[in-house]
């Protein structure tokens, strides 16, 4: 079959494709940074990310350099400590996380049947958030104050009286900014991937990859707050002396170890699931059958997501936990790994039942089934208490890391680049250079950490910056080192292999590998609009059981195939049934997310050399970007020209009640809800546990003034709640009065808050308690701050014409903030008055 | 919201896990906050309270999954869409992973005392 782009085209479809290419064209010069479209997000992730892998992996030959004799004086103990940390970090939250993501932000519209993603703004958000912390954090590097406390910075090692200077700030501050971008694509993926799917994709014929994806953005969502929490208050306590990890003024150290790993497990998941997604797309393709067990795959990706989140007290096994805590985490530890096993099950059988084909992503396959099923066996052993108490924090756990890391996402990885790569350059890879940088990182790989296994049980402490000779260690150590180096040449290789094909690869037929799944239905290289039309699907192998899907959608066959109305759109489909609901009109080229994320940036430099004065301005500049950006939405003529469709066709998604909109809104308090949550969780926390704890005998707050705030809370929800329901009726009657009331009642209820914590006179900088109670009420203040915020743009809006009867929208979106806020005021309310008051001076 | 409650509505692929979820915090959380208030004296051995009431929450919480899990099976075989038998099916199965799981990691109370 020929390329759908070579196809001869009658004139019709012509000038359909090039009103396609305009309204969806990307600027090119500086206005390159104004792009939104997800392909080109995606492949800005996914070099961005190569590049930190670089960065990290010479980290990581530094490190076997110095390691690779005793006694050497390669670099200096600080020095390795700053590069084994930054190593870590780099590799875990500036590569892993972030190149799977713009992996998925590259594919899952192709697969699903979409144009773009729900929120091309936030995606390109994403992007400059990750870009700029990546930058503010290694550039610490550069200027020799890199975090040296490890990737999991444990405190009080990293708490202000053992690391002075920048180290620990550059992680905090810089992690937390990276965070942003995780959460953004991860709320973004999820709404996408549920709402905006091509008719007739009913969940249950959604591509396995999909689901991969759904679950590890789930987990991004819910997983990731629990960190943030923990990386404010420590840099509050760095900054502003707010004892929450420091046992003298009633904090409790283990309570980081907690909100890390309660991230930090998952954190594995998230990266072991995209790369089992990858597996299961490419595996099937290459067995020539369809994968065997669909139901029982997505049953495992289920479990796996929720058990990982009960699993983090085993990287704590030797904090002095109770026994029986002991046992359920150690239990749970080893249940993870009845889905692990469904899922290599799964690939087997099919493998077993098909015709295997032998080709380069099918070789990185078989190596990643080789190092993660190892990796996954000494996972189990590490899961039995009295074992994991003896090689505790040496080699052998290193070991472990890299096989579960290595080969469960970076081998997955490169199974996926070379597969997808003809979709990106239109060429085929060449099979002779990738065989052998594959087998020289496979081998080197396995030299490497194999021999780790047995330096660890000889008794190697990891993070040790050298070694005595009578140890008996030196052989073990220079063989991994020379490992490293032949894995570092096979990556070099690979570079060089995928940059020649670029150029001199052979031209890739349409299908070259022969899939079944949407992605290869498209032009290569991409169009910014991925399909002219959107197909109708019916099944989960749409090219297996009609190859010439890929020119009746370049013929423009399909739906959606005008675009005369100047609008980008795409399918809005529902959650469940893939039945079509709406179309969805996306934003075009935008500069609100960069100045956006520039303004963070700044808020983020000024913190680190504490120029807070200024700090707050950027953080206020930065908001009215923000709100800026969220003006030109809904029936905002730059959002939407031309409201008309075609006969026959659903609504405009702005002009309905259900949008992807109150999605994006529920799913982003999912992660929000998750950070209180893990605050709730601190609170009680120290109550319970911290030695050092002190309770006031009288709740500080004033009951008049927190009752009063609520009572406004409350009846601004109840009124905005009203306004939506009469919306419903189709009548938007007293809409603009009514919201500046509620605005007036979301200040009201801010003002009171204000009062409570001036009345409090709270000692942050004493007690734990207090410093606890602040940042709770701050994080109220702020909600009801923002609830104030949003009601009165709706005010405006509603004035503009933006808002009303015909177009609802948006005071659904503003009535689930307010719900939040509701829910969360009031439990907050029983959490730290009425239960102290009832309890009292406990502890 | 009915719909919701339907054995065939993929809401259900994770109310078993959010139930096993709730079941986990629950008794981690009742441990950690029963051994700091009133911790049972060692020699008691494992017939403490906690255990007991770890025991009764294990067993409930197991016992509610299987019969949600027997549920999904009755439903998956009236289904009439094979949407609805796929989505109650798989259900099914991870409601019964989820009992299994419970039992799995409740059962150590059996063994250990609780606070030390
Ligand atoms: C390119 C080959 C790699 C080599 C030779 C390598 C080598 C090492 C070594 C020797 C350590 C131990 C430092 C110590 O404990 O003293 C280490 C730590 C670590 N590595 Fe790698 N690594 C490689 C790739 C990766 C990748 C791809 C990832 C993640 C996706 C990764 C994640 C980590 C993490 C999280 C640590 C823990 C750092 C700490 O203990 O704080 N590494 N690596
Ligand atoms: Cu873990």
């Amino acid at each position: 079959m020929s390329d759908t782009k070579d196809a001869t085209l009658p004139p019709g479809i012509r000038r359909l494709h090039e009103g396609m290419a305009r309204v969806w064209a990307n600027p090119s010069g500086l206005g390159a940074l104004t792009v939104v479209n997800h392909t080109s997000v995606g492949l800005r992730f996914m070099v961005t990310g190569a590049v930190f892998f670089l960065i990290g992996g010479l980290l990581a030959m530094l490190i076997r350099t110095q390691l690779a004799f005793p006694g050497n004086a390669f670099m200096s103990h600080e020095t390795y400590n700053q590069v084994f940390s930054m190593h870590g970090t780099v590799m875990m939250f500036l590569f892993a996380i972030p190149i799977l993501e713009g992996v998925a932000i590259y594919m899952i519209p192709k697969m699903i049947g979409a144009r773009d993603l729900v929120c091309p703004r936030l995606s390109a958000f994403g992007y400059f958030c990750y870009l700029f912390g990546g930058i503010i954090l290694t550039s610490s590097l550069v200027l020799e104050m890199a975090p040296s406390s490890g990737w999991f910075m444990y405190t009080p090692l990293s708490s202000g009286e053992y690391s002075p200077g920048l180290g620990s700030d550059f992680w905090l501050l810089g992690i937390t900014f990276v965070e942003i971008s995780a959460l953004s694509a991860g709320v973004e993926l999820v709404v996408s991937i549920l709402r905006t799917r091509t008719e007739g994709m009913a969940l249950h014929k959604m591509p396995l990859f999909a689901w991969y994806i759904l679950a590890m953005a789930l987990m991004i969502v819910v997983g990731f707050p629990p960190l943030i929490l923990g990386s404010v208050l420590l840099e509050l306590e760095r900054a502003a002396g707010m004892p929450f990890f420091d046992v003298a003024g009633g904090g409790d150290p283990v309570l980081w170890a907690h909100l890390f790993w309660l991230f930090g497990h998952p954190e594995v998941y998230i990266i072991f699931l995209p790369g089992a997604g990858i597996v299961s797309t490419l595996l099937p393709v290459f067995a020539r059958r369809p994968i065997v067990g669909y139901g029982w795959v997505v049953a495992a990706i289920v479990i796996m997501g929720f058990i990982s989140f009960g699993l983090w007290v085993h990287h704590m096994f030797t904090l002095g936990i109770p026994q029986l805590a002991l046992a359920f985490f150690s239990a749970a530890s080893m249940l993870v790994a009845i889905p692990t096993g469904i899922q290599i099950f799964v690939w087997l059988a099919t493998l077993w039942l098909g015709r295997p084909v032998m080709s380069l992503p099918m070789l990185w396959i078989v190596g990643f089934l080789v190092i993660f099923v190892l990796g996954g066996l000494t996972g189990v052993m590490l899961a039995l208490v009295p074992f994991n108490w003896q090689v505790h924090d040496t080699h052998f756990v290193v070991a472990h890391m890299h096989y579960v890391l290595v080969g469960g996402m970076l081998f997955p990885l490169l199974a996926g680049l070379y597969y997808w790569l003809p979709l990106v350059s239109g060429r085929m890879p060449s099979e002779r250079l990738g065989k052998w940088s594959f087998w020289l990182i496979f081998l080197g790989f396995n030299v490497t950490f194999l021999v780790m296994h047995w330096t660890g049980l000889l008794g190697m402490r990891r993070r040790v910056f050298t070694y005595d000779s009578a140890m008996g260690w030196d052989i073990y150590n220079l063989i991994s080192s020379v490992g490293g180096f032949m894995m570092s040449a096979g990556v070099a290789l690979l570079i060089l292999d995928i940059t020649l094909h670029f150029r001199f690869g052979r031209k890739a037929p349409q299908n070259p590998w022969n899939a079944g799944t949407l992605e290869w239905a498209m032009p290569k290289p991409p169009t910014p609009y991925n399909f002219v039309s959107l197909p109708r699907l019916e099944t989960r192998h749409p090219l297996w059981d009609d190859p010439e899907l890929p020119r009746t959608i370049a013929a423009g066959k399909h739906g959606l195939n005008t675009i005369e109305h100047g609008r980008r759109e795409t399918w809005g489909s529902d959650a469940l049934t893939g039945k079509l609901r709406e179309v969805v009109h996306l934003p075009t080229n935008s500069w609100w997310p960069f100045f956006a994320a520039l303004a963070l940036a700044v808020v983020c430099i000024c913190l680190l050399v504490k120029l807070y004065p200024l700090a707050g301005v950027a953080t206020l500049v930065a908001v009215v970007f923000l709100l800026r950006w969220s003006w030109e939405n809904g029936a905002h003529p730059k959002a939407a020209p031309d409201a008309t469709v075609a006969p026959g066709q659903p609504p405009l998604h702005s002009r309905t009640m259900n949008g992807p909109g109150v999605w994006t809104m529920s799913v982003s308090h999912l992660a929000n809800g998750s950070l209180y949550l893990s605050l709730l969780f601190g609170w009680f926390y120290l109550w319970t546990v911290a030695p050092e704890w002190q309770m006031p005998e009288t709740s500080p707050l004033s009951l008049p003034l927190l009752a009063g705030a609520g009572l406004a809370l409350t009846l601004g929800t109840a009124w905005l709640a009203k306004l939506v329901r009469r919306l419903r009726g189709h009548s938007d009657s007293g809409l603009g009065g009514g919201m500046y009331l509620v605005a007036g009642l979301g200040a009201l209820q801010s003002a009171l808050l204000g009062l409570v914590i001036w009345r409090a006179e709270l000692a942050p900088s004493e007690t734990a308690h207090d410093a606890t109670l602040l940042v709770a009420l701050a994080y109220v203040l702020i909600h009801a701050l923002l609830g104030a915020l949003l009601c009165l743009l709706q005010g405006l809006r509603v004035g503009y014409g933006f808002v009303g009867a015909e177009a609802p929208l948006e005071p659904v979106v503003v009535l689930r903030l307010w719900y939040y806020n509701l829910i969360v005021y009031w439990s907050l309310f029983v959490a730290v008055w009425v239960m102290p008051t009832l309890l009292g001076g406990a502890s | 919201m009915k719909r919701l409650l339907r054995m065939t509505h993929p809401i259900h692929l994770v109310v078993g896990p959010t139930l096993w979820g709730l079941w986990f915090v629950a008794i981690y959380a009742g441990l950690s906050v029963a051994c700091s208030v009133s911790p049972p004296a060692p020699e008691q051995g494992t017939l403490t309270g906690i255990n007991v009431a770890v025991g009764l929450a294990t067993l409930a919480t197991t016992v509610l999954l299987l019969g949600l899990s027997w549920a999904g099976v009755t439903a998956a075989r009236r289904a009439e869409l094979r949407r609805d038998c796929y989505f109650a099916f798989t259900s099914a199965g991870i409601h019964l992973f989820s009992a299994g799981a419970t039992l799995f990691i409740g059962y150590p109370v059996v063994f250990l005392p609780p606070c030390i």
